[in-house]
């Protein structure tokens, strides 16, 4: 009784509450139910009751759209009646009946279309037929045992029918006929329930796609963080060497510059790859080079030849040439996989280093006038067949004029033409371009259209200088020769390490750009910063006494390197002079972070400047027998071209 | 177009114990292989609704309440399930409601005026028992405070 009595107390509280919140003239129905509860359903209230209770208001609540698609088409009902089992009924029914046929009348009644049997005798059988079919519908084993009784019947009736064979009524024929049409409409309906299944999921696979790369993404970004955080941390532990060895007894200075770069020295190099092939490479010094990424492709230029090589950083291997330009080319700039060069022919190309693989075969022929090889690619093209035979030279020049617009259009993608002299320098992100040439002009180009959108004139600049310059006349800061705004700009380099010098002809040595801010080194040796969206320069930084040769910036410092023998390090906010770097020969590449400042200053070895102790040191070690020309380096990975024709790559 | 919906004495004819198991596995296949489709839940929510035990019919209300929630299109379908499930389970007054929100939004549907009929006669049903029970109880009052008043008024 007492269990009873509980329980019959949760139910009248539930209708007390109900009929409380609802406050309607119910509460004699409410009053009326609760008798027949508690007499009639002895069961608890379970929490799904509640659940469902409490869930009716907020769904109340919410709102009801017009159906439309696939619920407007099939109705839940419809599709219920489509794919519960017993909507195979009727198919298995027939198949039945057929099946039964089949094994004692010769599939004849299948066939029978008049209705020469007994109608009246049919009906009947028909409706037996069926109430059995409903009865034995889940026992197919029944069908023996029916086919059985089927038989016995359908002798009998066969003996009593006029015809041969025992024919299917009209009616049973018309109720097929129906039900078959039932069960297409039903096949029907499935396929449009399947069909629109497939595009929800196919809809949320796409979703989920989305998701999935953001977080690739936001893993790689997890990934640079890790890696900045580990340079942060062998920034701090250096200065905290330092203060320590500050504090602790004099020390005799050499010792300090031990123990902070031994550890970075090139002490460890990557022994496999550490050098691409010497001699057969190159003849000539090495004039750019840029590569992608570390153990990706690299991209180098020389002296008097106008195909930059092409290698695979990975394997150490020459994968193609670019052919194209017409004179040397002089800068080079390398972003995954775009390359964009500039040539002593005024012109500006850009290469998609996916292709040169395209130009494979054209590169097995050496150009070291080795005949036999020259013989090989022979086969592989017939217009290669012309020109192998012929000597190098006049080759390269054939190959020059032909271009790859003829057979494939390998791997130039476009060709930016405009400036009048040869490209010295060039910078690019996205699809901006800045090149700057011997023309004494400063182009922007726009790279999806190929068109260039602005042109700055640093002659023009030099001559109307603008207000922040310190001081007034011009002449006094340029060196010779630079001012000269007419004739060629033509400087003789201080001497190299190994006592050799050459004519510096390029006007803008380096350029740079962040947004629409660029940063011009040139051979009068300011360096410019420009707005790009006007096209004039909003502050000279007068200080190198030679042509700047290179130059990079951060968000802090501006680095510039000149061959007055000096690396200049510029405040970038307030244009002042943060540092200076004095070395013993023209400095001719330079790149920096924040910890230290890398450069080629005309001397066999890469001269290193730790910014955090304030100590210069040198890669030497296996490294090139000439000075070094160019470098550039990614996180940890160095590389350098020189002099002597070799490209050498390094362990930071 | 009207939604095609089946008259409330479908909901009283249930399905075999066969029938229901199968749709009952077929259910609980999608449910682990992580995507259930809209019509194996109907299906089964359907199934459930119409089996007279009680337990089942929670349950069934339940699942419709989910198909309810999840897919908007499918909300004007539901109100009518749902309204045949609370009237099976006896609540009448989410029937009524559920009901009232289908007609307000096809006012032409005969099925949805046919069940709002029979839950106006439940309900109305209910009531008279209520009155009777009030009126009893009343009755009964009346009498033992007259009882009381006489043996009052007697001493």
């Amino acid at each position: 009784m007492n269990t009873a009595a509980t329980v019959s107390s949760r139910p009248k509280a539930t209708l007390r509450g109900k009929s409380s919140s609802d406050s309607r003239a119910l509460d004699f129905a409410t009053l009326g139910r609760a008798p027949l509860r508690m007499s009639l359903n002895g069961r608890r209230v379970t929490s799904r009751d509640l659940q469902i209770v409490e869930a009716t208001e907020e769904l109340l609540d919410a709102e009801v759209p017009d159906p439309e698609g696939v619920a407007n088409d099939v109705s839940l009902l419809r599709g219920f009646n489509a794919t519960i089992p017993s909507a195979e009924k009727s198919r298995s029914r027939r198949r039945q009946t057929r099946n039964v046929e089949v094994g004692e009348k010769l599939g004849l009644r299948r066939l029978g279309m008049s209705a020469r049997g007994m109608l009246m005798d049919e009906e009947e059988h028909e409706s037996n037929h069926e109430s059995q079919s409903v009865a034995s519908e889940d026992d197919i084993v029944m069908v023996g045992g029916r086919g059985r009784k089927e038989r016995g019947r359908g002798r009998r009736r066969g003996r009593e029918s006029l015809a041969a064979g025992k024919k299917l009524g009209v009616e049973e024929l018309k109720r097929q006929s129906e039900e078959i049409k039932r069960d297409k409409e039903n096949l029907h309906v499935k396929r449009t329930l399947i069909n629109n299944e497939i595009t929800e999921i196919t809809h949320k696979i796409e979703a989920l796609d989305k998701i999935r790369e953001k977080l690739e993404q936001d893993l790689l970004k997890l990934q640079e963080d890790d890696l900045e955080l580990d340079d942060e941390l062998e920034g701090v532990r250096e200065q905290l060497d330092l203060e320590l060895s500050a504090r602790g007894a004099p020390r005799p200075p050499s010792q300090v510059p031990h123990s902070s770069r031994r550890r970075k020295g090139p002490l460890f190099l990557p022994s496999e790859h550490d050098e691409l092939p010497p001699g057969v490479a190159f003849m000539t010094p090495i004039t750019a080079l840029d590569f992608s990424e570390p153990y990706g492709t690299l991209v180098t230029a020389s002296q008097e030849d106008s195909q930059p090589r092409v290698w695979d950083l990975l394997t150490g291997e020459e994968i193609g040439r670019l052919r194209g330009h017409n004179g040397a080319v002089k800068c080079i700039q390398v972003e995954d996989n775009v390359c964009l060069t500039g040539g002593e022919d005024g012109n500006v190309r850009l290469w998609d280093l996916r292709r040169v693989d395209e130009e494979d075969d054209w590169e097995g022929v050496g150009e070291v006038g080795n005949l036999s090889v020259v013989a090989e690619g022979d086969e592989s093209h017939e217009d290669d067949g012309e020109l192998v035979e012929k000597p190098n030279g006049v080759k390269s020049i054939r190959n020059g004029t032909h271009g790859n617009e003829g057979d494939k259009p390998g791997p130039c993608v476009r060709v930016l033409e405009g400036h009048s002299k040869a490209v010295s320098t060039l910078y690019f992100e996205d699809d901006c371009l800045v090149t700057g040439a011997s023309d004494k002009t400063l182009r922007q180009w726009d790279l999806s259209t190929g068109q260039c959108v602005m042109t700055m004139d640093i002659l023009w600049a030099i001559s109307h200088p603008t207000s922040s310059t310190p001081g007034s006349t011009l002449p006094a800061h340029l060196i010779p020769g630079a001012a000269a705004a007419a004739g060629s700009f033509a400087v003789p380099t201080p001497p190299y390490a190994d006592g050799s010098w050459e004519m510096y002809q390029d006007f803008v040595g380096a350029v740079q750009f962040w947004g629409y801010a660029l940063v011009s080194g040139s051979g009068d040796g300011a360096v410019r910063m420009w707005d790009m969206r006007t096209g004039q320069t909003h502050r000279t930084l007068l200080g190198h006494t030679g042509p700047v040769t290179c130059l990079q910036f951060d968000e802090l410092h501006i680095a510039s390197g000149s061959l007055d023998k000096s690396i200049r390090i510029w405040d970038l906010r307030t244009g002042g002079i943060f540092e200076t770097l004095k070395y013993d020969h023209a400095v001719t590449s330079l790149q920096f972070d924040s910890r230290k400042v890398v450069a080629a200053t005309g001397e066999n070895g890469i001269k290193i400047y730790n910014r955090t102790s304030m100590q210069h040191s040198t890669l030497l070690t296996n490294g090139h027998t000439r000075p070094v020309e160019k470098l550039r380096y990614m996180d940890r990975y160095l590389v350098s071209g020189g002099r002597d024709a070799m490209v050498k790559i390094w362990a930071l | 177009m009207p939604t095609e919906l089946p008259y409330a004495a479908d909901a009283e004819v249930s399905l075999s114990y066969d029938e229901l198991e199968v749709l009952r596995l077929q259910y609980e296949k999608e449910v682990e292989a992580g995507h259930v489709t809209v019509q194996t839940k109907f299906n089964y929510a359907w199934g459930l609704v119409k089996s007279p035990v009680r337990e089942d019919q929670v349950e069934g209300v339940r699942l419709l309440q989910e198909i309810y929630r999840a897919e908007p299109a499918r909300r004007r379908e539901c109100l009518y399930y749902l309204a045949l499930g609370h009237y099976k389970m006896g609540n009448y007054e989410d029937a009524k409601k559920f009901n009232g929100l289908l007609l307000e939004k096809e006012p032409t549907n005969l099925q949805a005026h046919s069940l709002q009929t029979l839950v106006d006669q439940r309900l109305a049903r209910d009531g008279y028992i209520g009155m009777a029970l009030a009126g009893g109880a009343a009755a009964i009052g009346a009498i033992l405070l007259t009882g009381l008043i006489r043996r009052a008024t007697r001493k």
